[in-house]
């Protein structure tokens, strides 16, 4: 096999031992912890006597946590494997606080608002912050650098929430902004472009927002991994060879410095992750994290549970793509 | 790893850990940081005394109580619970920063540990510590945080537990790798040998190592936890019983502020947490910053190594009136490196000629200022380098006048350099091929893509490596097929001349004669001069016509190849010889030279040699010898040579050349 492909291999065995991994984790957390949810879950008042026996019934509530071991039974007749089976179907369960919904029809649509805001923010973030740290790195040390860093570690320091608030405050009051929600509330579109219009206008502060908030990021991390570009000796080389710092920067800085920026993006999720979670409760955006910190308020635990699957699976699939799109940029990883 | 430009930085006194720390905070940025952080440190040491109300004490709440606007009773004003947010902003201020310390101590603890296990023993336990490692990095923080204060019970020491213990990922891949680049060092390894124990090792050599880095990393993690923890609170996780910036956000928001227009509940908790969070990032930035002052080079800066009066029109047809067969005549080279002391010289006027189809040898033990000079002659200095005097005359042109577009014309399609390590000279990744072929695009436009390929593959057939490897990456070149494809590249615009810094070190002995005899064949193939810079005098008996002798930033001595090995007159040339094992003397002891080349901000008045040279006498450490012009091109600068044949010093101990 290539290296190329053993590489690959190699990767996708690892992200899909880390699914696995969450997915018992999250069984184990759920029932290990003080106020094991699905006991609890079944005493909700909030169910209906049918919901609670379905509850039952799918938590398996009543048979063994792990293996059974009693006479007769499958040994895979327990809560565990009743719990994978289930997630193998798509099946996440039913919401507490939403009346009866399954969770995972609520997670699927709150994910694609969940996109419609991080999609736009994280390309141009990564944009303007990887050209801002470029700028910023090849003027070491000018007022140019020492505005953008500052600026840089300010937003860095600036709570996600903070921002969001001030932002919403400044885009309802001067530039009549929406404060809540995707679309207007009762509002009837003549086409879809006009209803495109209202969600863009409802997007806008969010999206202002979060590109903000990792713009700074960002731009830190581009502008130190230019840096440590611009001290390595091939550089010195294409220097030498007489080409000009355009064609030294693009052709032989931009690329090399993207690798740990790669990497870095993807690791980064995580904190993309908590940034939605605030921007979304802030501006009422109907995504992810609105719903998880609703799940948090109401202890509607199927869709905290849900919610956290779907977070992790997504973060370590984007993950498996920062490994690919390295592989690809950097030919030392496919080699060894 | 970085040998191209290791005669550049001067070198100074290693830092101490209390030096930087002390360089740290006397960084703009640490020292506001460090106010910063001592300032809410301070407050909430003293928020009773401070705060105006005890935000704890309970209040009977009457409408009109609720979100008052900034008074004279009300510095800040009044919440939505009618508190006054000046006192629980003040009391905030303990909640953050304990969240924010005992939160980063537990991830520092648990991270440091795992990490220098990891690093220290590697093996299975080290692979394991990694994998769980590598998993705690991918999963979200945030997610796991929240699930488990959600199910676990918002009480603050679960958010401290929650927040130290899913944090430490970070930090121990930070200080694994940093224990493993210890493990590595010598006497590390040298302490293992002598039988020292695993205790004894951590303890005096990995701690000691790792820590500072440690500590910089927890102040960065502070900041993390104090985001952290202000996430939670505002999400609803907070700690009911307790008052935070976060949870006074949270409370504020979603209990009408905003449409209350109380501006006052929700700007100064939001600023208070930016104010610590800053404060610790600056801090944590200045102090990592201090203990890893890595990024000092930094090639594409703008070019502020010329620091010679321009004179356009001026003194170059004079100085042209040498000989014609000279094609490179450099004149008084000066050139100085800044430092904290002020300007250091590392070249100190340096002049040779460089005749057409010649291969001039430049030599001198480390730190003498060889490859200063050829760098300084394409303009290529390091930053804080500045060629503060002298003339490079190429045919008209004097190289150090042009404007920086000429100056790149001539670069490569002129004057061409072989770095010493090929292996960072490469581009890592781009294939070799096309490095080559990009040298020959930019100097001969119009060859067109296809036309500059082909010329690169013929060149790389021409050095032995063949075409078939073009479009191979750097990495899967050996060593001595790495330094051929530099001299591919070198030569690919057909240079007149070609400046070779130590361009066999780390490759083998057998490799090192045939990168040098094929640098020699095709120099001589396509009529080039070479410059060939090395401390390696065997190399230069088999393949130099002159040689350049230089100590201490200036030109000891310059004569033929022959004449030098036969009878040289510094005695620092003298020196040099006698401490190179001689082929045709194979009984002769070898004598090193006692004592070391001089440092830059050290260097000794007079001749530079004096401190070590046995015939010094009161007249060298007082002048600078000149040159002393002994005929037939050869000079050497020493008060002996001036004195005449008759006091020169003579060595009967001295090798004859080796090649006669």
């Amino acid at each position: 096999m290539s290296g190329r492909g053993r590489y690959l291999l190699g990767k996708a065995a690892w992200a899909l031992i880390v699914v696995f991994v969450v997915i018992s984790f999250n069984f184990f957390l759920f029932r290990v912890l003080p106020g094991d949810p699905a006991k609890a879950g079944a005493r909700d008042p909030r169910l209906s006597p049918q919901s609670i026996i379905a509850l039952t019934e799918r938590f398996g509530l009543d048979k063994p946590v792990f293996v059974n071991l009693e006479d007769g039974a499958s040994p895979f007749d327990s809560q565990y494997f009743a719990y994978l089976g289930a997630l193998s179907r798509g099946d996440l369960g039913m919401s507490y606080a939403f009346r009866d919904e399954p969770v995972a029809d609520l997670l699927g649509e709150a994910l694609v608002n969940t996109i419609w805001l991080i999609l736009p923010a994280q390309v141009l973030s990564i944009l303007l912050g990887t050209m801002l740290g470029l700028v910023a790195a090849w003027r070491r040390g000018t007022a140019l650098d020492v505005v953008s860093l500052t600026f840089s570690l300010f937003l860095w320091s600036l709570p996600t929430f903070f921002l969001a608030i001030l932002l919403l405050v400044f885009g309802s009051s001067y530039l009549d902004l929406p404060t809540a929600g995707k679309t207007t509330i009762g509002a009837q579109y003549a086409s879809f472009w006009e209803e495109l219009f209202d969600i863009g206008r409802h997007l806008a502060m969010p999206t202002l927002a979060f590109t903000l908030v990792l713009l700074g990021e960002y731009m830190l991390i581009m502008r130190s991994s230019v840096l440590d570009v611009f001290s390595e000796d091939y550089i010195l080389t294409a220097k030498a060879k007489g080409l000009s710092t355009f064609r030294i920067i693009r052709d032989h800085a931009v690329r090399n410095a993207m690798l740990p920026m790669v990497t870095l993006i993807a690791l980064n999720l995580a904190f993309t992750v908590s940034g939605a979670i605030q921007v979304e409760q802030v501006f009422s955006w109907p995504g992810i994290g609105d719903l998880t910190v609703e799940a948090i308020s109401q202890r509607d635990y199927p869709v905290l549970q849900g919610a956290f699957i779907l977070i992790a699976v997504a973060v370590v699939i984007a993950n498996f793509v920062a490994d690919i799109v390295y592989g690809w940029l950097d030919p030392r990883v496919t080699h060894a | 790893m970085t040998a191209v430009v290791q005669a550049t930085a001067p070198p100074t006194a290693p830092a101490t850990t209390a030096r930087r720390w002390r360089a740290a905070l006397r960084r703009p940025m640490g020292l506001i940081g460090g106010g910063m952080l001592i300032i809410a440190v301070l407050t909430a040491l003293a928020a009773p005394l401070l705060a105006p109300y005890d935000p704890y004490a309970p209040v009977r709440v009457s409408i009109q109580d609720i979100f008052q606007a900034p008074s004279g009773a009300h510095p800040l004003g009044t919440d939505d619970g009618g508190k006054d947010v000046l006192s629980s902003l003040i009391y905030g201020a303990r909640v953050s920063l304990i969240v924010g310390f005992t939160a980063a101590a537990i991830t520092t603890v648990v991270g440091g540990l795992i990490g220098i296990v990891a690093g220290y023993r590697g093996g299975r336990i080290g692979i394991g510590l990694m994998s769980i490692t590598d998993f705690f990095l991918v999963i979200p923080e945030i997610a796991l945080q929240i699930v488990i204060v959600a199910i676990a019970g918002q009480s603050l020491v679960n958010i401290i537990l929650v927040i130290g213990l899913l944090g430490w990922a970070t930090t121990a891949r930070l200080v694994r790798s940093q224990t493993l680049s210890v493990r590595e060092r010598k006497f590390v390894q040298r302490a293992r040998a002598i039988g020292a124990g695993d205790a004894h090792i951590l303890r005096r050599h990995v701690v000691p190592a790792v820590l500072p880095l440690m500590i910089a990393n927890t102040v960065l993690v502070i900041s993390l936890a104090i985001l952290s923890e202000s996430t939670l609170a505002f999400i609803g996780l907070g700690d009911p019983t307790v008052i935070s910036w976060g949870q006074m956000l949270n409370f504020a928001f979603n209990r009408g502020a905003i449409s209350a227009g109380a501006w006052w509940a929700l700007i100064p908790p939001g600023l208070a947490i930016v104010w610590v969070v800053l404060g610790t990032t600056l801090l944590g930035t200045a102090l990592e910053d201090a203990l890893n002052p890595r990024l000092k080079r930094h090639h594409l800066e703008k070019d502020r190594s010329i620091a010679i009066p321009r004179s356009p029109a001026a003194p170059l047809a004079r100085r042209a009136a040498g000989d014609p067969a000279t094609v490179l005549a450099v004149r008084d080279l000066a050139i100085e490196f800044d430092s904290p002391s002020g300007p250091l010289r590392a070249v100190d006027g340096v002049s040779f000629d460089l005749r057409r189809g010649e291969t001039l040898g430049l030599v001198g033990e480390s730190g003498c200022g060889k490859t200063t000079t050829i760098l300084g002659l394409l303009r290529l200095l390091p930053p804080g380098g500045r060629i503060v005097s002298g003339s490079v005359r190429y045919g008209d042109d004097d190289l150090l006048q042009l404007d920086p577009a000429e100056m790149r014309e001539v670069r490569w399609s002129r004057l061409s350099l072989v770095f010493q390590g090929a292996m960072n000279a490469l581009n890592p990744v781009r294939p070799v091929g096309d490095q080559v072929a990009e040298a020959i695009r930019v100097h001969e436009r119009g060859i067109g893509r296809r036309g500059a390929a082909r010329r690169a593959g013929e060149m790389l057939e021409r050095v032995g490596i063949g075409r078939r490897r073009y479009g191979d990456y750097p990495h899967t070149y050996s060593g001595g097929m790495r330094q051929r494809a530099m001299i591919a590249l070198a030569l690919a615009c057909r240079p007149d001349i070609v400046m070779a810094d130590e361009p066999t070190t780390a490759l083998d002995v057998m490799i090192q004669a045939q990168i040098l005899e094929l640098l020699a064949e095709l120099g001589r193939e396509m009529g080039m001069s070479v410059i060939l810079v090395t401390h390696d005098l065997g190399v230069v008996a088999q393949t130099c016509d002159r040689v350049v002798v230089m100590y201490g930033g200036r030109v000891a001595e310059e004569a033929d190849t022959a004449r030098l090995f036969a009878d040289p007159q510094h005695p620092y040339t003298q020196r040099l010889l006698a401490s190179f094992p001689d082929l045709a003397h194979p009984g002769r002891r070898l004598q090193g030279i006692p004592g070391s080349p001089p440092r830059l901000d050290a260097m000794p008045s007079g001749c530079a040699f004096h401190p070590r040279c046995p015939f010094a006498f009161e007249r060298c450490p007082a002048e600078v010898p000149p040159p002393f012009d002994l005929g037939d091109g050869r000079r050497a600068s020493c008060f002996l040579v001036e004195q005449g044949a008759a006091a020169r010093p003579s060595g009967p101990h001295l090798p004859e050349a080796p090649r006669g």
